[in-house]
């Protein structure tokens, strides 16, 4: 049956999905390049050519940010996430130790509280 | 007792392997490939022993019994093999021969090869010293040879600046994480005045002090190092594609997995399972878990070279065993945990089987076409056509690919995290995503049409190509009877590493 800690449960992880949902909503927006804040009395682009286009079926996402550049923008985002990764580390060994070192350092913290 | 004989013999082979080689090149290879030969049957007979009896095989160095005249604890050195260490054992030697074969004619050209073959031995050696031993200073010193063989063979190939600078690096950090595992020891020596690991757990659980706990804090930061977890993975994709391919094949195979998950579950398990908050410790290599399989199959997808792509999913898939060992600990007793640990206990055999593979096949490929760059190596297949097919068995096995080995093992671990923590299973699916991704490159790259490097390109000769064909026959003899080997062989060898009472009975046993 349904009960209490469910529907707690529910909210939990709607809240947190809410969350993730919005920052990968501003990471989307800051990575993209054509996304727009469309105010009062505009219309939402299709893309950034046509003015006038508006999304057959979403005329009433007016006055969100919407088209394809939010799609776009997720993808920038993983890619640009990829070139992060790419950018080879230096390979410093004092970088290496100061890993080593942090790594026990939390590992040691965690022990002793909740050990 | 034949527990003895799988450290003699390759003791004594790496030991007269200068003097062989007086002989000649053949005598050498010969003398080399004989010794793994004789090891992996030890291996063999002693995993064997161990898997019928299901009881621990119990050695002591230079006496009858470990404990002490007239004293109730253990005074001396001993080794102790349960299913886990046996069923490891088997592993290092099987790869290990393997390794060696392939080395008679991949290294063929190189100079200095009694120096290679006495160390690919003293690698062999410290290997199996880790799985056997029941003692932590004595664990301690088998690291230490398995290391230090690792270290040189890395910097073998010293004509480039790639492996010097390799082995250096790895050689500095190595120490410093070793030294991490010595303090710990030395802790848990300082407090308790024992080093046998049994005795060591009835006196922890007795008394768990906050020294205990700390030593447990250095101990698992040292051997996360030794996995290769991220953030402390770094010298292994430098080491790993630096050193020649068959040894490659032996450091993402078995170094990694024995002097890192191996030691890990070995002493949060047969020490520290009962004496602290398992959970915690459990959830701690749950996190550094996810961390490295997501960053090392993401790190894989972007790769140019060959075995530092391979370096990276080795990285990637350590994350699954250490996911498997975290859930294993932090359900410890419930069935969630014994399906998890079975699962890490499996992947590690797997990955073994298939990394060699790859890593043997990225050897063929350098060997022949003299580049490892992938941009370059675009249509082997038509060249190399077995080669191809070898790596395509490993790549499918590695992604995961029904009937191969790599689905059980992952499945038995995504069927546990989801059950213990959906968003666990999550993470392990999204880590597969970018594994898939990785070797597609990889397979697009030697199935699309051939290049100019690639012109003369032919297979490599028999010696090569036969450790190849009997890792492709293991890969899908496994992948065949994936729930017969579970239940038979991998569920067992979890139950045992998880009976501390079993562990501690056979060494106190009169006591």
């Amino acid at each position: 049956m349904f009960g209490y800690w469910d529907t707690l449960y529910f909210l939990y992880v709607l809240a947190i999905g809410m969350i993730i949902a919005y920052l990968l909503f501003k990471w989307a927006e800051k990575s993209s390049m054509g996304t727009r804040k469309t105010g009062d009395g505009t219309k939402i682009f299709l893309s950034g050519e046509d003015e006038d286009n508006v999304i057959p079926q979403f005329e009433h996402l007016r006055g969100y940010y919407t088209g394809r550049h939010t799609m776009w923008g997720l993808i920038r985002g993983i890619h640009r996430m990829f070139l992060i990764f790419k950018r080879e580390h230096t390979g410093l060994l004092t970088d290496y130790v100061a890993y080593l070192l942090i790594t026990t350092a939390i590992i040691l913290g965690a022990l002793v509280i909740w050990g | 007792m034949i527990l003895p004989f799988l450290i003699i013999i390759p003791l004594l082979g790496a030991f007269s392997m200068p003097i062989i080689s007086l002989l000649g090149e053949k005598a050498r290879s010969t003398w080399a490939v004989l010794v793994s030969s004789l090891t992996l049957g030890v291996a063999s007979k002693v995993f064997y022993d161990v898997w019928s009896t299901k009881q621990l095989m119990v050695y002591t160095l230079g006496d009858t019994t470990p404990l002490g005249n007239g004293v109730g604890f253990p005074i001396r050195i001993l080794w102790e093999v349960d299913l886990f260490g046996g069923l490891l054992a088997l592993i290092v030697a099987f790869i290990g021969l393997m390794a060696i074969i392939y080395s008679t004619e991949y290294i063929k050209h190189d100079t200095g090869l009694e120096k290679y073959y006495t160390l690919i031995l003293i690698l062999e050696l410290g290997m199996l010293g880790i799985v056997i031993t029941g003692d932590m200073f004595n664990f301690y010193v088998f690291l230490e040879i398995m290391s230090i063989a690792s270290y040189a063979l890395v910097a073998f190939r010293n004509d480039t600046w790639e492996g010097i600078e390799a082995g250096i690096k790895y050689m500095f950090v190595g120490s410093l994480a070793s030294s991490f595992i010595l303090l710990g020891i030395a802790l848990l020596y300082g407090q308790y005045g024992t080093l046998t690991m049994s005795y060591l757990a009835v006196k922890i659980a007795q008394n768990p002090t906050l020294v205990s706990k700390v030593a447990l804090g250095f101990l698992i930061g040292g051997l996360l190092f030794k996995s290769g977890a991220v953030p402390v993975h770094m010298w292994l994709s430098d080491a790993h594609p630096a050193a020649p391919s068959s040894i490659s094949a032996m450091l993402s195979g078995l170094v990694i997995k024995v002097g890192g998950v191996y030691a890990l579950a070995r002493i949060a398990f047969s020490i520290y399972a009962t004496s602290i908050s398992i959970k915690t410790v459990g959830w701690i290599i749950i996190f550094f878990g996810c961390v490295t399989l997501i960053v090392g199959n993401a790190m894989a997808v972007i790769q140019t070279d060959m075995k530092r792509l391979f370096a990276f999913s080795s990285v990637g898939q350590m994350g699954y065993i250490l996911l498997g060992i975290g859930i294993g600990l932090a359900s410890y007793g419930t069935k969630v945990g014994d399906i998890a640990l079975a699962g890490a206990i499996y992947h590690t055999i797997n990955h073994a089987l298939m990394k060699a593979l790859l890593f043997l096949v990225a050897g063929a490929v350098l060997h022949q076409v003299g580049t490892k760059n992938l941009n370059e190596l675009s249509g082997l297949a038509k060249k190399m056509p077995l080669t191809s097919f070898a790596f395509l068995i490993g790549a499918a096995a590695i992604v995961g690919l029904p009937p191969l080995n790599g689905f059980a093992s992952k499945w038995l671990i995504y069927e546990s995290s989801a059950l213990y923590n959906p968003f666990l299973a999550a993470m392990a699916v999204l880590g597969t995503a970018f594994c898939t991704a990785a070797y597609i490159r990889v397979l697009f790259t030697f199935f699309g049409r051939p290049s100019e490097v690639v012109e003369n390109a032919e297979e490599p000769g028999k010696a090569m190509i036969i450790p190849m064909l009997v890792l492709i026959f293991a890969i899908i003899l496994m992948g065949l009877f994936p729930w017969q080997i579970s239940d038979k062989v991998m569920l067992p060898t979890a139950d045992m590493l998880k009976d501390q009472v079993h562990y501690i009975v056979a060494v106190m046993g009169g006591a």
